[in-house]
């Protein structure tokens, strides 16, 4: 039982971190608060995804020797952790990255016109005004 | 409202937990994510592209072109925030 939970408890974490995030996009209010649940769901899939190219015992893909002339001998596949999800998470940082900041300026828009974030609220202005 | 998302989360929480079950342990050499693919990056990465580091060989040389689609979505988001955060002018519609 211990080692079962010791195997699985990496993923455990992500998923209760993945909860606070999904909570917090449905359950709150503030469109502030939405926005920081949701760069919190992409964080807990982003670590995720690192753990998974974990090998217990290996280091950093980072060979020591050069590229060139080094290439008799052999390099062993469980020295080195699996690069390939760092490299998508790479590219996933980077498109949180744009979504982020298109929707922090979506949100500045939303306070100029309404002056407030508040969900309900914006809800009951459109509601009175007709628009 | 708030204790039907929070009844939403925790379900979507224990079917995750769940499906934990089949996961690959936790640091196993053996998993498929580390069997079938990424041997070969990590053997033939450095030779292929005379780059130690394999994280930035698959980046920069494998997936050079997914490199440059991201330079663009930071350029389209960059001119999305200024196309609207910018003040309009009197008169001017749009």
């Amino acid at each position: 039982m211990l080692d079962y939970v010791i195997s699985k408890y990496n993923f455990w974490i992500y998923i209760i971190l993945m909860m606070i995030g999904l909570y917090a996009m449905i359950g709150k209010k503030n469109l502030v608060k939405k926005l920081i649940g949701m760069n919190i769901f992409q964080s807990a899939i982003i670590l995720f995804y690192v753990s998974i190219g974990v090998k217990e015992g290996a280091t950093v893909p980072i060979l020591s020797g050069h590229g060139h002339g080094h290439g008799h001998e052999v390099i062993e596949a469980a020295n080195y952790i699996n690069p390939l999800p760092h490299v998508l998470m790479l590219t996933a940082i980077v498109v949180s990255i744009a979504t982020t900041g298109l929707a922090l300026a979506t949100l500045i828009v939303i306070y100029r016109k309404y002056n407030t974030l508040e969900e309900d609220e914006i809800l009951m202005i459109r509601k009175e005004t007709g628009v | 409202m708030k204790v039907i998302a929070l009844i939403a989360v925790i379900m979507t929480g224990t079917l995750l937990i769940y499906g934990t079950g089949e996961m690959p342990d936790w640091g196993d050499p053996n998993s498929p994510a580390n069997s079938y693919v990424s041997p070969r990056y990590i053997q033939e990465a450095t030779e292929k592209t005379a780059t130690p580091n394999i994280v930035t060989a698959v980046l920069a040389d494998y997936r050079g072109y997914d490199t440059m689609g991201e330079t663009v979505v930071v350029f389209t988001a960059a001119l999305g925030c200024i196309l609207i955060l910018r003040k309009k002018r009197n008169g001017e519609g749009g």
